[in-house]
């Protein structure tokens, strides 16, 4: 059964575009188009939406609210770029305040052509969307109370691809957050990758049979540094990241302190470290946005 | 009825009041669109709606807020069971002002700027219809000498002639309680109010479908109560029921939300000059 | 017999020991010791058949009376010179006033009356006793926390403590006296007691405001005091008797004067408009004197004799017109709560709009009114007792009383909101205590009166306005926040935990105190009784039970949901209260409450109020003149 078929419900936002597109979007719900006999109906709240329907391009006031937007969207969901704006940022693309497409934020999954687009090309889109909707549905629920089952342990050189891979979704998120694409997790290379795992401790998590989240140390002297903590964004705050911690710290018995560092808005790299008790000891700054802040703790009876 | 009987039939409205008010909710926006001339979605949409919903991830603001949802929706059913096995009006009503609290407390739990002011608005909106529904239970007291549903329905009386002033004042507050415009403040079945989804805002996946089904009782409860008024002749309340529906549904796509004051100031109005008037002519006349 | 006169006897003798021995310690142990002893004294009347309790008093009545006018001339004389002093000449005639009545009573009829029976308890007093003697010395030990801590607050205010505990037991002592007083002018004597002792402990802080207020409570407490004095006099003149049964039983048309004066004296102690400024006033004394005496108890003692006098005004227009100002004062005093943003004063606007209910029932006078009006004095005195001390508690603790800084309390003080919550749904949330009533009432005046069923149902609706927003209030959080109880003493917590126990036993348990003591009591009076039927009475439990399961959810979390920020527009930043505004910068996001001041507003609202039920009492003493 096709349950998403039958029901998509539309959040629009539009970016900052001529407003051609969105007088179409608004067209395909008027008599004449009438998108709601497909069951779609324009909720304009992203808790009730299962497509993110996105006009124009991405420019530094809208990409955080682009961004929030989708955050706030149930799984399983989809993101629809409409309009040639939204696509690739149009005649916009080299202004000084425009990023680009909507796909420099987001994972776009449709791509709607047209300036403007036509209100046919959306419904068309619309209903791409809702089979993408219904494969990510299907990924969830192959997924869905497999949380049980959840693997905790050492990953091997065999894991590095599928390891840088979750880093860089992970970081793509910071980046964005700090503005700041240089950060090293992003350019590292395979090879780069296979090559720390002769020096330092990997600890994966591991799901129906992927990875979804892991952590890596390193000993000198007493102290093991922690570091590039990840967990897909499909299972945050499940206390994964803490898990994943306490794993690592495990693995260094001889350890007296442990320390790590994260970026300064991380909150999402934070939060395991300082629930475990994790104290911050400096801050230092890296880039124009972004500060490291380090953390570090003496091991219990130590 | 023996106990056994009335959890028989207990079990069927529980069954069948979501599936009559889904399909009422359909033929709603079959309706709708028709008077807009479109085309609109198949009848059945409300169901693919909430089997949608079912299927997707439920996000919260606060890990608390969905278990008011929860009690909603029980005591919604709760409502509806007791309505309809002819239980006593007043305690229905109370029953199903129980569970509306439940929704608003959940809005106000979500703490989020527009559940909130959906809650507030939707507590003003109780405040207007709550007088109105108390005194059509009254209305029906002194015409039947009784508050419970099954001995008013049973009277030979036809209320309605009896009592027209309140099932005018019912059929009006019958609007704010199936947030339908003009009193549509605290949250609107219809995209893009000023207050984004008012109470249900926050809500999302199975929780919200929870909503959803908990208003499709609601709305069998209500228009129930609206037929009451014509029990003494079951073709005619049938009818009658349905033309309420249909009128609700009009008076929908031809007014403009109004704001909190003047939608309490219509239901307090109607319930003190239809209503109250009313009440006293069956009273003196008597 | 001697047990009525150990409990009025026992508190006044509690209250000389507490003046005596000041140290904090002994007080402690005094005020524990002795609040159990009343407790389980007021309980204990409860558990033999009663009846048998009203038996002739063995003191000469000469004499009594004697020493009761004595008492009386003595308390006449000390708010004479009180109104002499601080130049409120008012206060003064209204007690010359008084007494002038009272001797002349005593003088022209004293001789020829013959008082039968001097003291009484009845199924009502002893219930009426039970919970001044639970909720009262609940509150006693709550004071001795909250008034150690008021004090280490309230630097600029003078410790008085001794004063206000002595003050406290004279007044639980003269509680148990106007309840089981059957002569008339005895009753009056505990009655300007416990008028004074509202009048000193109002005064408790010394400021220029609180004895202003106070002067206003005395003031409008010694109006009703008068029309209390006229009716003695006006009995004793006419009938020849002083005794309230003998009143009771009288044929209506002889006592509808004095029954129009008495039913004028519980409105101004019952604060019904026009008179209600008083108790608003009330509130600046410490929190457990607002519980006490201005909501649970002496409050009461005004509708308690309303509706003593219930069978005398039933069908008649002095009757309706008393139900017409409780109803009036019920319906505008519901609405102008909704206005409040004070916790104080919500509570006492919705005290007076209970009150107002009480005094509607006593009006209409059916047994099933009655009914309905002792169970509505029962639950409301339990529940608003709690709620006036967990606001208390509150302030204690934050130094504000404002509903909207409760914002997030569900995170901060748990224990203490989840008090706060069983309070409001006591209030008004079906099952709770107090809807029964309601619904009982609404039914009562179905069969009576349906022009009244207009100001129950306008008026509990805007109840439910004002309850649920600030529960609301209580459970939405915008800023993370330490759970902090700390500094509140055990003892505090002991009465808390009581009076929310009982609170919610009463629910299951009302139908057995229905049985044994308020409908014996009702049917002795009228031959039938009201109740509710088994089948809704199933149907509530079953409604009780699903209710009393919501408190699980304070403690559990769900864990498979994925946590978001509250919907801002978009505009979130990384938080759900912050959001981004115009120009870039940051602001954080609040929420109001709505009190929508401008249709409800308190001076517009009770203003209309008070001409109305001034109307109604007017035509109330025209019609019985």
């Amino acid at each position: 059964m096709k349950a998403f078929a039958k029901s998509p419900w539309v959040l629009h936002y539009d970016a900052s575009s001529c407003n051609g597109c969105d007088i179409e979007v608004v067209a395909s719900l008027t008599p004449l188009y009438d998108v709601e006999r497909l069951g779609v109906i324009n909720t304009g709240n992203p808790k009730h939406a299962d497509i993110f329907l996105v006009t124009g391009s991405v420019n530094a006031q809208n990409l955080m609210v682009l961004r929030n937007l989708y955050e706030q969207m149930p799984e399983p969901r989809v993101v629809a770029a409409v309009g040639i704006c939204a696509t690739s940022g149009c005649v916009f693309r080299e202004c000084y305040n425009v990023m680009g497409g909507v796909d420099t934020v987001l994972p776009v999954d449709v791509y709607v052509p047209g300036c403007a687009a036509r209100p046919e090309s959306i419904i068309d889109g619309i209903l791409q969307a809702v089979e993408i909707l219904e494969k990510k549905h299907a990924y969830m629920k192959s997924m869905h109370g497999r949380m049980k089952e959840m693997t905790i342990g050492r990953a091997t050189a065999v894991d590095a691809p599928e390891i840088l891979a979750l880093q860089k979704i992970v970081y793509q998120n910071e980046a964005e957050m700090y503005d700041d694409w240089s950060l090293a997790p992003l350019r590292q290379t395979l090879d780069d990758l296979r090559r720390d795992f002769e020096t330092r401790v990997f600890i994966k998590a591991v799901v129906g049979g992927k990875i979804i989240g892991s952590v890596k140390g390193i000993m000198d002297g007493d102290t093991a540094h922690l570091s590039r903590l990840v967990v897909h964004p499909y299972f945050w705050k499940q206390g994964i990241g803490t898990r994943l911690v306490q794993e690592v710290e495990a693995s260094f018995p001889k350890a007296k302190r442990f320390e790590t560092f994260t970026g300064q808005k991380s909150r999402h790299t934070m939060e395991p470290y300082q629930r475990l008790g994790y104290l911050p000891i400096r801050q230092e700054k890296v880039s124009e946005h972004r500060d490291r802040v380090y953390f570090g703790r003496d091991r219990e009876g130590a | 009825m023996s106990p056994l009987d009335t959890a028989l039939l207990a079990i069927v409205v529980v069954v069948a009041a979501p599936i009559a008010g889904g399909l009422l909710a359909g033929i709603d926006r079959k309706l709708s669109a028709r008077m807009q001339s479109r085309w609109g979605p198949p009848l059945l949409q409300p169901f693919y709606d909430v089997r949608k919903l079912f299927r997707k991830e439920t996000i919260v603001v606060r890990r608390s807020q969905n278990f008011y949802v929860y009690f909603f929706f029980v005591f919604m059913v709760f409502t509806a069971a007791l309505f309809f096995t002819g239980g006593d009006i007043l305690l229905t009503i109370f029953a199903l002002t129980l569970a509306s609290i439940f929704l608003v407390l959940a809005a106000y739990k979500a703490s989020s700027p527009y559940s909130f002011i959906g809650a507030e608005r939707e507590l003003i909106l109780m405040m207007a219809y709550e007088p109105m529904v108390l005194l059509a239970a009254v209305g029906m007291y002194l015409v039947t000498r009784s508050f419970i549903v099954v001995d008013i329905a049973r009277s030979p009386q036809l209320l309605a002639l009896r009592l027209p002033g309140l099932f005018i004042g019912f059929v009006v507050v019958l609007v704010v309680k199936m947030r339908k415009s003009p009193f549509d403040l605290a949250a609107s079945h219809h995209a893009h109010q000023e207050i984004v989804r008012g109470i249900t805002t926050e809500f999302s996946g199975r929780t919200l479908a929870l909503i959803e089904i908990a208003h499709w009782y609601e709305t069998t409860v209500v228009l129930g109560m609206a037929a009451l008024f014509f029990a003494a002749l079951p073709w005619l309340a049938a009818v009658a029921a349905g033309c309420v529906f249909f009128l609700i549904l009009l008076v929908d796509n031809v007014f403009a939300r109004v704001k909190w004051q003047v939608a309490l100031a219509t239901a307090w109005i109607t319930a003190a000059a239809l209503g109250v008037g009313n009440i006293l002519v069956v009273f003196f006349l008597r | 017999m001697t047990s009525l006169a150990f409990l009025i006897a026992l508190p006044l003798v509690i209250a000389m020991l507490l003046l005596v021995f000041r140290p904090r310690v002994v007080r402690s142990v005094i005020v524990i010791a002795a609040a159990v002893v009343i407790a389980v004294g007021s309980l204990s009347l409860l558990l033999p058949q009663p009846g048998f309790l009203s038996a002739p008093f063995q003191v000469p009545a000469e004499y009594l009376d004697w020493i009761v006018l004595g008492v009386e001339l003595a308390l006449a004389a000390f708010i004479f010179f009180l109104g002499i002093r601080h130049v409120r000449h008012l206060v003064s005639l209204l007690a010359l006033l008084q007494a002038g009545l009272a001797v002349a009573t005593e003088v022209l009829f004293g001789s020829r009356i013959e008082v039968a029976t001097l003291i009484a308890a009845d199924r009502f007093s002893l219930i009426m006793a039970g919970i001044v003697g639970i909720v009262g010395s609940l509150i006693a030990v709550y004071s001795l926390g909250y008034m150690k801590a008021y004090h280490e607050h309230h630097r600029e205010y003078r410790d008085r403590q001794p004063l206000f505990f002595f003050l406290q037991f004279v007044f639980l002592g003269s509680m148990f006296g106007v309840f089981f007083a059957n002569s008339l002018p005895l009753l009056l004597l505990f009655w300007e007691i416990t008028t004074l002792c509202s009048f000193l402990l109002i005064g408790y802080n010394g400021t220029a405001e609180s004895r202003g207020r106070a002067f206003l409570a005395l003031t409008l407490n010694l109006l009703g005091g008068l029309a209390f004095a006229g009716a003695i006099l006006f009995l004793a003149s006419t009938a020849g008797t002083v005794e309230l049964d003998k009143l009771i039983s009288m044929e209506k048309g002889a006592a509808l004067i004095p029954a129009a004066l008495l039913a004028f004296a519980g409105m101004t102690k019952s604060a019904q408009m026009p008179f209600s400024s008083w108790l608003l006033g009330a509130m600046v004394a410490p929190t457990p004197v607002s519980a006490l005496l201005h909501s649970s108890t002496m409050v009461k003692a005004g509708v308690y004799l309303v509706l003593r006098l219930a069978p005398l005004l039933r069908g008649t227009i002095p009757g309706t017109m008393v139900a017409l100002v409780g109803g009036m004062t019920f319906l505008a005093a519901s609405l102008i709560a909704i206005s409040q943003s004070d916790a104080k004063r919500v509570l006492a606007w919705s005290t007076i709009a209970n009150l107002g209910l009480i005094v509607l029932c006593g009006g209409i006078g059916t047994y099933e009114a009655l009914w309905a009006g002792i169970l509505l004095i029962l639950f409301h005195a339990v529940t608003k007792a709690l709620l006036f001390l967990c606001v208390g508690t509150f302030e204690q603790k934050t130094n504000t009383r404002d509903i909207e800084s409760m914002s997030g309390l569900i995170m901060a003080m748990p224990k203490l909101s989840i008090m706060i919550q069983i309070g409001i749904a006591g209030m008004f949330l079906a099952p709770f205590g107090m809807l029964v009533s309601k619904w009982a009432v609404l039914k009562a005046l179905v069969d009576s009166n349906p022009l009244l069923v207009i100001f129950v149902v306008f008026g509990s609706s805007a109840t439910l306005f004002f309850w649920v927003k600030w529960m609301g209030k209580l459970l939405e959080v915008t800023k993370v926040r330490q759970a902090d109880e700390s500094g509140i003493a055990g003892r505090q917590w002991v009465a808390l935990g009581a009076l929310s126990a009982i609170s919610i036993g009463l629910v299951g348990f009302y139908p057995l105190i229905s049985a044994q003591l308020i409908e014996p009591y009702v049917r002795g009076i009228y031959g039938q009784v009201a109740m509710i039927s088994q089948g809704n009475f199933i149907i509530m439990s079953i409604m009780l039970g699903m209710v009393a399961l919501f408190p699980i959810t304070f403690f559990v979390y769900q864990k498979n949901v994925r946590v978001v920020d509250a919907y801002l527009g978009g505009g979130n930043v990384d938080s759900s209260v912050l959001f981004q505004g115009a120009g870039g910068q940051v602001k954080s996001m609040e929420m109001r409450n709505y009190y929508l001041t401008r249709l409800f507003g308190e001076r517009r609202l009770s203003l209309a109020g008070g001409i109305a039920c001034a109307a109604f009492i007017f035509v109330m003493f025209g019609v019985a003149l």
